[in-house]
């Protein structure tokens, strides 16, 4: 549906999208998460034809967006992170505006601006002037603006920013409807675990490079490739450094107040004897195993920040 | 079909409800009604008088004609300096690019919103206007050919303010230069005229300075002077006025709306292509050089 390479932006002498590729199936929803100035507003715009690319290609349901822009903006539900509204419109009248820029007659105008404002929950709203709505009321109506054409693409810029948890749960439900009426949804976002559980598959951008891509399952597995284990000890601190400095399959040891966390570059087997080596060597160990990792150490150890 | 344009649509469901709109034609109609009555007070005297009076016949149309374009040049121009801006204050200018409309229709659609509320004013003024049937002496021909010309001053008005609003990102900047440009066509030629005749021909220039030509102010004092066939007179040097001589061959007042028309079109075309975010920017002489800083850069980003 969505096919992205090489993909890249320059702001002056600031390269913001360098070189990026991205391949979005149709029916996805695929998350796109990245530290703030990854360059996914960039990405997105460039994607709805309101930025020029520097070089690379985009297309939608085989449509190159640079070349046939006004035919890809058909295919395309475009949701800015930063949007207004315009006073003095109602919010009926809201959504008819921009239907009636596509070739619709009021009928057919009027049937899906209500079977939107049903689908975004604002159907008691729709006699209200937009600008009295709340932000997160605006939120969805953006949305539902979003969809008036009936597009096949949805670009969502950080949709649930500012909104309350019950709204990102409402948000997550509408999205879900939407997937099953066949659409396929871009989302962005800072937080890798919000999108963990609602993306069929999500890519993680750093400094206009995806480090990462795949179903949030397969991402786990290439971080954590290596295991980490923790022990926790009484005592003994130094010794027990020692006793795993020794053993070649670790990595990175952090020493913690009465725990130790390295890397293990071994199988099980491995792990037992170094337990069991520990254990010989009179250290006092009160637990010892593998640890889980998590989304939002995934997120910190492909992303580097700027200190890093 | 036709269709019409949504954007004008919008505009003008928006800018026709509340209380500014109306408000604004109560204000135009005030001073239009006071010019008309200060005209009436005027002819007292002579406003039992049966035979035609031709001093009062131009009186009363001049007088309500140059209100007219006082109003009308400094309403038109204010209806359209927040037309590209406001969608950018606003934070709306993207949510209507990334529909199927075109640059240019977001534009025109804007200007013509501004264009028919300018025609409302007018035709709201007609019932004040037709005063000047009172006195007579004054054809449809001559009252469209007046309406004609305000139109397209609103539209050359219209189309400086939605340039500046597009080239700039304020609606305060945009009206300071919309208004600075149309002093500068208004009165600016004329300074720079006389300056220029004075220094190049010490003053003795006898006919019509090319300049002016641009200037709407004279193009509609000539209309006004034609439709009148008032004689010639050189009112300032390179300002000959005067009907049917030789000096143009082409009435300067047709001269002018053609420049008005073709300045129109133009700045149409320039705000459309700077709201278009992919249109073609032109490759600058100084590509080469931001190539090396870009090296530069790239060194110091590499941490
Ligand atoms: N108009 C612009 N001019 C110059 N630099 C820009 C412009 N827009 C974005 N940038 C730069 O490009 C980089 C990427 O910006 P972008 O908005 O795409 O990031 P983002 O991933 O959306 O961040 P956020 O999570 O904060 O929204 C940033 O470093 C930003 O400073
Ligand atoms: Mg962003």
């Amino acid at each position: 549906m969505l096919k992205i390479n090489g993909l890249t932006k320059s702001y002056g002498i600031f390269t913001a999208v360098d070189g990026l590729d991205l391949n979005v199936p149709k029916g996805e929803i695929y998350g796109f998460v990245g530290p703030n100035g990854a360059g996914k507003t960039t990405t997105m715009k460039i994607i709805c034809g309101l930025l020029p690319a520097d070089k690379g290609q985009v297309s939608v349901a085989g449509i190159d967006v640079i070349k046939d822009v006004r035919k890809a903006k058909e295919l395309i539900g475009y949701m800015p992170d930063f949007f207004g509204v315009y006073d003095n419109l109602k919010v009926t009248e809201y959504l008819d505006f921009y239907a009636s820029i596509y070739n619709l007659n009021p009928r057919d105008r009027k049937r899906i601006c209500d079977d939107l404002l049903e689908l975004v929950d604002l159907q008691d709203k729709r006699d209200a002037y937009v600008d009295s709505l709340s932000r997160g009321m605006k939120q969805r109506l953006c949305l539902a603006r979003s969809l008036v054409h009936n597009p096949e693409l949805l670009v969502l810029d950080e949709p649930a920013s500012g909104m309350d948890p019950r709204a990102r749960v409402e948000m997550k439900e509408i999205l879900r409807t939407l997937k099953d009426l066949g659409k396929t949804i871009m989302i962005s976002s800072h937080i890798l675990p919000e999108l963990a559980e609602l993306c069929t598959s999500i890519g993680i951008i750093d400094r206009g490079k995806i480090v990462i891509s795949g179903t949030v399952d397969e991402i786990m597995q290439q971080v954590y490739s290596k295991r980490f284990i923790k022990v926790r000890i009484r005592g003994n601190m130094e010794e027990a450094v020692k006793v795993m400095k020794e053993s070649p399959l670790i990595t990175n040891i952090n020493k913690g107040d009465n725990f130790i966390e390295a890397g293990f570059e071994g199988n099980e087997e491995e792990m037992a004897m170094l337990l069991k080596e520990l254990v010989t060597r009179d250290i006092p160990v009160i637990s010892f195993g593998q640890m889980d990792g998590n989304l939002e150490d995934v997120f910190m150890k492909v992303t580097k920040g700027d200190e890093a | 079909m036709m269709k019409i344009n949504p954007v004008l649509q919008k505009e003008m469901k928006i800018r026709m409800r509340g209380w500014r709109s109306a408000g604004m034609i109560g204000i135009y109609l005030v001073f239009m009604a006071l010019t008309a009555s200060f005209i009436m007070i005027m002819s007292r005297e002579s406003y039992y008088r049966v035979t035609f009076d031709p001093e009062l016949a131009l009186g009363s149309y001049t007088g309500l004609a140059i209100m007219q374009f006082v109003l009308i040049s400094f309403i038109s121009p204010a209806l359209t300096t927040g037309a590209i801006s406001g969608e950018r204050e606003k934070q709306t200018l993207d949510l209507l690019l990334c529909t199927r409309m075109t640059p240019l229709s977001i534009v025109t659609g804007k200007l013509f919103a501004s264009i028919s509320q300018i025609i409302l004013l007018i035709i709201a003024s007609l019932p004040i206007f037709s005063i000047v049937f009172l006195f007579g002496g004054i054809s449809i021909k001559e009252l469209l050919e007046l309406f004609g010309f305000f139109i397209i001053i609103a539209i050359t008005y219209g189309s400086i303010g939605i340039f500046y609003s597009s080239y700039f990102k304020r609606t305060t900047a945009a009206n300071v230069l919309a208004y600075g440009t149309i002093a500068f066509l208004c009165f600016g030629t004329i300074f720079l005229t006389i300056f220029y005749i004075g220094i190049v021909y010490n003053y003795d220039y006898r006919g019509f300075f090319p300049l002016l030509y641009i200037n709407p102010i004279i193009g509609f004092s000539f209309m006004l002077w034609e439709q009148f066939s008032g004689g010639s007179i050189n009112l300032f040097p390179g300002l000959f006025m005067g009907t049917g001589i030789s000096t143009y061959n082409i009435s300067p007042w047709i001269v002018n709306l053609v420049f008005n028309i073709v300045l129109s079109i133009l700045l149409i075309f320039l705000s459309a292509n700077k709201i278009n975010p992919l249109r073609i920017r032109r490759r600058t002489l100084f590509s080469s050089s931001k190539k090396s800083l870009n090296n530069i850069q790239y060194k110091k980003t590499k941490r």
